[in-house]
């Protein structure tokens, strides 16, 4: 009974999902398709992991990609302010990145005061590639979320946002077991575990609440709404960046990892990709937010060893060449070398020495 | 949505969640006729809680003076607002609550306080309801007026903060019913400081998180009152245990004061989150204004409270109220004193009803001295 109840309440929001997705296909947005396609464009070599800015992005044929507001559970996003972003990806066959794109006026890069919230984005890949990611994922079936927030990528570009960046004349002269002199700082003056006690999410090992920030995206699985929770393992990493009134922000991360309740890329393999985006002017934050509907995803694998040889087919020489024929004279030529260079170093090694002893002396 | 009753409104009403109420629930009665509005208990707090980064602007307990008075500034005003007029009828509210309200999207109808609204803590102090002309001082009653409210979280039956948050990050305990943060759960998003009516939810840009009054957790399950009961001079506090109406204690302090005596109101019944601390209304303030704030028993709970000279029971009570620092489980008043007990039964304190009058000579024959004060 219990079984049948929840395969039927995973199928009834997968309908509904559907019945969103079909509702966003309809909704007439320009660029909009029945069944949106993402391809991983695969490049050798290093991928920009870290700078949206990179020429290599050029690669990747940018798929734009309408939002709709968050209005399948409580708290609701009613109006919308981002309708669409634009998503490109790459990978080296090693590692796999996805690169958002989007129009803000406002930059959000704190959320350090009462009212204030900070700009995001994230990415939302099923740990099962062959089943769509519904909505936050349900129980059995998660989903991995790549989590960018602008106020990590401005602890880690500008030093964590403290209360004197809220504030800058404002101080109070004593915080219990706080060493240092006012203003103080964090996290250097509060680096004592009983100081840290009163900074509760902190010692607690709350991740929104380290002052040490070593990527700017949080990784995290959810099981259904409200599950979220940042993973044991942070592999994810990227950079975000505000210009001339738009956000882009890349996200990468090792196509395979060790992780239990991670999503995993293989060449060639197919999967799924959902994005979101928050605007921290219009306090959106948690399920206050604009998503898409689920694009399907392909990892372009390299091009086969054969292909590269018919691209560029190597003559075959007539007869053998001057190297060929040549060849001891050059080896012989190669010994002198290495023997006259290791009697230089050799002597250069004993002055050094002698220098050496001479300092120490 | 979950229907749950709620006995301060006489009726059942929406709450997202079915109703749960815990083995024991924490509650206090607070006399504001006694406050003085010294701050002694917000510093109490502030000492023992948020004392670190990021929480300097907090004060889980504090003293605003009404009418004008508050902390977030003008916290209530605009929640009575966005609710709009709102009807009893008889004993029996009629309005809606903040949840029967919710706007669409929402759990419960609020507002986020602005970063600025947190910056006067004491605005309009000592303020009063109006101008005191020429001459007022001098005739009694006074038409202007003005009291102290102390505030802490009311460790809601229905929490408003609960309800709103997405993570299931907020939750009360079962053996005292007290509301916390999960400070692991918590992601900053600040739903429960929107929907928490009384705004006692707050947020720390340090962490990042929201934090909220612990009751003091740690000293009542030490069987301690809390810190800003204990610590306040004016002896206006006591706190207990508060039971459902079916199941009054008649010796437990609380029970006794907010059941059966009905001298003790909740704040703001008609928001509908069947709040845990409660006062006795200030018997020199309008009646209409008390009744916005403390719904329809003001008339009755300022009738005992003008009678309790004749009252020796409440009277006794009244008398607990501040002078130990321990859990007052039941009371007694017999033989002209007023007796404490805990958990065990054992007696933790005895106060007499009338202090002993010792009248000494005006002339002492033994060091031949004379007295200037006899009693």
């Amino acid at each position: 009974m219990r079984i049948t109840g929840q395969k039927l309440w995973v199928a009834g929001i997968a309908v509904f999902a559907a019945g969103i997705g079909a509702a966003m296909a309809g909704a007439g947005v320009a660029s909009a398709q029945a069944q949106p396609q993402l391809r991983s464009v695969y490049v050798a070599g290093a991928l920009p992991v870290t700078d949206p800015t990179s020429a290599s992005w050029a690669q990747a044929a940018p798929v734009n990609v309408a939002l709709t507001p968050q209005i399948v559970t409580v708290p609701m996003l009613l109006k919308g302010t981002i309708p669409s972003l634009e998503v490109r990806s790459l990978n080296n066959g090693d590692w796999i990145a996805f690169r958002l794109e989007w129009e803000d006026s406002s930059l959000d890069g704190t959320a350090i005061t009462q009212d204030k919230f900070r700009d995001a984005a994230a990415i939302q890949l099923p740990v099962d590639p062959s089943i769509p990611g519904v909505c936050m994922g349900v129980r059995g079936q998660p989903v991995n979320l790549w989590h960018w927030k602008a106020d990590w990528q401005t602890d880690i570009d500008a030093g964590f946002q403290d209360l004197t960046n809220a504030y800058p004349n404002f101080w109070k002269d004593y915080y219990p077991f706080a060493v240092g002199k006012p203003p103080f700082v964090v996290p250097q003056d509060f680096a004592d575990a009983d100081a840290r006690r009163y900074l509760v999410g902190w010692a607690v090992g709350n991740p929104l609440s380290q002052p040490a920030r070593v990527t700017p995206i949080e990784e995290l699985v959810a099981h259904g709404f409200g599950t979220a929770a940042s993973q044991s393992s942070q592999s994810v990493l990227g950079r975000g960046q505000w210009q001339n009134g738009r956000w882009s922000v890349v996200f990468a991360r090792p196509m395979t990892t060790s992780g239990p309740d991670e999503a995993q890329f293989t060449p060639g393999g197919k999967g799924f990709v959902a994005v979101a985006a928050w605007n921290g002017s219009n306090q959106e934050v948690g399920g206050r937010k604009q998503i898409s509907a689920d694009l399907a995803l392909t990892v372009a694998a390299p091009p086969a060893p054969a292909q590269q040889v018919s691209q560029a087919p190597i003559p075959a020489p007539a007869e053998p060449s001057f190297v060929k024929r040549y060849w001891w004279a050059g080896a012989v030529v190669l010994a002198a070398l290495l023997v006259a260079g290791a009697a230089v170093l050799g002597d250069l090694y004993g002055r050094l020495s002698a220098a050496e002893r001479k300092v120490t002396e | 949505m979950p229907k749950v009753f709620n006995w301060q409104l006489n009726r059942e009403m929406d709450y997202p969640y079915p109703a749960a109420i815990p083995k024991k629930q924490f509650a206090a009665v607070f006399d504001l006729n006694k406050c003085i509005a010294c701050q002694t208990c917000t510093f109490a707090c502030k000492n023992s809680w948020t004392v670190g980064r990021g929480q300097e602007f907090m004060f889980w307990n504090n003293v605003e003076t009404k009418p004008y008075g508050g902390y977030p500034i003008a916290w209530d005003a605009k929640l009575l607002e966005m609710l709009g007029p709102q009807g009893w009828d008889a004993g029996t509210y009629t309005g809606k609550t903040i949840f029967e309200a919710a706007p669409a999207g929402r759990a419960a109808l609020g507002f986020l306080p602005e970063e600025l609204d947190w910056i006067h803590p004491n605005i309009g102090e000592d303020e009063t309801s109006g101008i005191v002309p020429g001459g007022m001082h001098m005739t009694i009653p006074h038409d202007v007026w003005n009291f102290y409210l102390p505030r802490i979280c009311n460790h809601c039956s229905f929490p408003a903060c609960l309800a709103a948050c997405p993570r299931k990050a907020i939750y009360k305990r079962k053996e005292d019913g007290v509301v916390l943060i999960d400070q692991e759960r918590c992601r900053g998003y600040r739903e429960c400081n929107r929907a928490c009516p009384y705004k006692k939810a707050m947020y720390n840009g340090i962490t990042r998180l929201s934090e909220k009054c612990i009751a003091c957790f740690p000293m009542i399950e030490q069987g301690r009152q809390t810190q800003c009961i204990v610590n306040c001079i004016g002896k206006i506090r006591i706190a207990g245990w508060i039971r459902q109406p079916k199941d009054i204690d008649e010796e437990a302090p609380v029970d006794f004061m907010v059941h059966v005596r009905k001298v003790a109101l909740p704040l703001y019944p008609q928001f509908g989150l069947m709040m845990n601390v409660y006062y006795m209304p200030p018997i020199h303030v309008p009646v209409p204004y008390l009744q916005q704030m403390f719904g329809p028993g003001v008339e009755h709970a300022l009738e005992v409270y003008r009678n309790v000279k004749d009252d020796e029971q409440l009277l006794g009570l009244f008398l607990l109220m501040g002078s130990t620092d321990r859990w007052v489980d039941k009371f007694r008043v017999k033989d002209g004193k007023a007796f404490g007990y805990d958990a065990k039964g054992s007696e933790i304190v005895r106060v007499p009803i009338k202090e002993p009058n010792f009248v000494r000579p005006f002339h002492d024959v033994a060091r031949n001295t004379f007295r200037h004060n006899i009693t």
